[in-house]
């Protein structure tokens, strides 16, 4: 069966950025799901798991290293295949896909909410904020502490090559909070009147590193220099299982074309424009992580990812031990 | 009101340094030295020079006030010519202005050259050398490196927000050196990947603290948790006596409106207010601490030895005339 159009357009928004953030890319890969079980017109119940896990590899292809892109994804599939293997049939399976994906949605929502709770209380009146690319869980944090009251100021860095910083500076300013935006190169400068620093996450690995927004780890590292408090904010969705058996999470490289123009790419020689989108903080620099299940170390990343994906890394160890004993 | 109207042309220069169509330090320099020696060479009596240098080069001082390369040439230009201003000779205001401007560009040019060679020789086959911004020393250094036949790869960011690092990457590639550009974010991210940083100055204190473009601080300290050592380019002329007094250098911040945010600003719907701003800061300042060494024309020392060398220039105890002094500000 062909894939809905809608769905092929999510997974284009989120290849293009025109979906962006980790969180956002999550729900709206869990949407897809839903909306291609919803399309199901066939009757057989291999052929929709078959078309089922292809929607699913579409939608993870997009984008390589935001991790809450495959656990959104296998958040639903589980469920599924769960069903699948004790022998539902089809109608039951589509609700299942539904259900899910729905109930995914409604968690990465509360989620991002209560991470917003937790976060804000560590943020004190009169507080200077350093804030880099848009994270809805770090907007979160900041917006909760201003509606509690809290005298605040922001500093929004511009985020090259796509300029988040400025959605930032206005998400922030339209609250009514105060916002300086400052490109990326006066990080340092400026960290000496910064108080705390909020960021989000693309991926938590299992030791801790937090896998960010490219020029997280420059600000993270300028900010230890500085002994100011360096917070991320990630859900728990966005810890990568993976990395438990020692997989690397992969860094994205964009095209060239996001940093230079046209123009300066046909008429310059012997340049190469690399473009990385993401970087990765060590555990060493950041004070602590801030998922909607509480505050923790970054060295604790190990119990969420037990907690939360114990199914998942016995999979994941069992395949690994397999792979080792059929190579020897 | 005749006269400010025909000086007007040679203020344009001084434009092109505050919009930044001048970019680096010694450009800025000399750009502000030729339009001078033109006026004096061109005006007819020496209360109209007198007149004219005071406010010129203290325009051209608000306009960079952090380069102390200009601020002490500034200071040498004035030294050299108050005999002659004085005692009101026309002819000889101009042969000394002339002489001083010739030996000026001369020994400039004579530093850089030097300041390359040694920084040549602390370049090795096969060094991936990480650059910031524009620096005319650098430049000479790296091409300089290229002829002498020795094989280096250059990483440089694009230096917002005047992306100097623009016209550095096109610049060596254009000479055949290859080159990785990239955002200034990706900074820490290529760090692995370089063995060396060579940066220029636009002043460096009595401390050895070394002002340079905003973003060079972030360079240092990338490199310094790399271990990646860290080389300053830069003549003694840049060293800025002043500090000495406990003189602050001052950092140069820009308008927003007047730079390359202001597009993007309203695209977004966005506009200055009490609410909202955007901070332009131009410099920012590099402490010793993350600098290997400062590579001079008298020989590579460490940031901590520029009072000696401060000392050998102007004597001990201090005597210099504070360029404010002399300008009568």
């Amino acid at each position: 069966m062909k894939v809905p159009s809608e769905v092929t357009k999510i997974a284009n928004d989120i290849k293009a950025m025109r979906i962006r953030g980790a969180s956002r890319i999550a729900q709206a890969a869990a949407l897809g799901l839903k909306i291609a079980a919803e399309h199901y017109s066939g009757d057989s119940v291999d052929e929709f798991i078959d078309y089922l896990t292809n929607v699913k590899e579409i939608l993870e292809k997009t984008r390589p290293t935001a991790v809450s892109l495959p656990n959104a994804l296998s958040y639903v599939m589980l469920r599924v295949f769960r069903r699948y293997n004790s022998g539902a049939r089809l109608k039951e399976l589509i609700e299942v896909v539904i259900d899910a994906a729905e109930e995914f949605i409604e968690y990465s929502k509360t989620a991002t909410k209560r991470i917003g709770e937790i976060g804000a209380r560590r943020i004190r009146d009169g507080d200077v904020i350093l804030t880099h690319c848009n994270s809805s869980a770090a907007l979160s944090i900041i917006v909760r502490a201003f509606e509690e009251g809290k005298d605040i100021k922001v500093y929004a860095t511009e985020t090259r090559p796509k300029f988040q910083g400025y959605l930032t500076a206005k998400a922030l300013y339209e609250k009514g909070i105060s916002v300086t935006l400052v490109p990326d190169s006066a990080v340092r400068l400026i960290m000496k009147k910064v108080d705390r620093v909020f960021v989000g996450a693309d991926a938590v690995a299992a030791n801790g590193a937090v896998v960010n927004k490219i020029g997280t780890s420059l600000i993270a590292l300028a900010a230890h220099e500085a002994r100011v408090n360096f917070f991320v904010a990630a859900e728990t969705y966005k810890f990568s299982p993976t990395t438990v058996i020692g997989e690397l999470v992969e860094i994205e490289e964009r095209s060239p074309l996001e940093v230079v123009s046209e123009d300066f790419v046909k008429t310059s020689k012997n340049i190469v424009v690399r473009n990385p989108a993401f970087d990765v903080t060590p555990p060493e620099y950041i004070d602590a992580i801030i998922t909607e299940r509480g505050v923790i170390p970054p060295q604790a990343a190990i119990i969420i990812l037990k907690e939360e994906y114990g199914w998942a890394l016995r999979d994941y160890m069992l395949k690994a031990t397999l792979e080792i004993e059929e190579a020897s | 009101m005749k006269s400010m109207k025909e000086d007007f042309k040679y203020y344009r220069v001084i434009e092109d340094i505050k919009y930044g169509r001048i970019q680096s330090a010694t450009e800025a320099t000399l750009a502000i030295l030729r339009a001078a020696v033109h006026f004096v060479n061109e005006a007819e009596d020496t209360s109209r020079i007198r007149e004219f240098l005071r406010h010129f080069f203290f325009k051209a001082l608000e306009a960079r006030p952090t380069n102390a390369l200009l601020m002490n040439v500034v200071r040498e230009a004035i030294l050299a010519v108050r005999k002659p201003l004085e005692v009101g000779s026309l002819d000889e205001t101009r042969r000394v202005f002339n002489k001083y401007y010739n030996e000026t560009i001369k020994s400039i040019r004579t530093m850089n050259d030097a300041i390359a060679k040694m920084a040549v020789n602390r370049i090795e086959d096969g060094d991936r050398i990480f650059t910031y911004s524009y620096s005319t020393i650098v430049m000479k250094a790296l091409k300089l490196a290229k002829e002498v036949g020795k094989e280096i790869k250059i990483y440089v960011s694009e230096s917002r927000p005047g992306l100097e690092g623009l016209n550095t990457a096109r610049e060596l590639g254009d000479y055949g050196i290859p080159v990785t550009l990239f955002v200034d974010s990706a900074t820490r991210y290529f760090m692995k990947e370089v063995n060396k940083v060579f940066i220029g100055a636009e002043a460096i204190a009595a401390n050895g603290a070394v002002v340079s473009k905003v973003g060079t601080t972030l360079v240092a300290l990338a490199a310094n948790e790399a271990r990646v050592n860290v080389f300053v380019l830069a003549p003694t002329l840049k060293f800025s006596p002043e500090t000495i007094y406990g003189e602050l250098v001052e950092l140069l911040e820009k308008e927003p409106e007047s730079f390359i945010f202001v597009e993007r600003m309203h695209k977004m719907g966005l506009k200055i207010n009490d609410k909202f701003h955007i901070k332009v800061p131009m410099f920012d300042v590099t402490p010793p601490e993350y600098i290997d060494a400062i590579i001079t024309e008298k020989g590579l020392i460490a940031p901590q030895a520029v009072t000696f060398m401060l000392r050998e220039i102007y004597g001990w105890p201090f005597h210099f005339a504070p360029i404010r002094e002399l300008l009568g500000d």
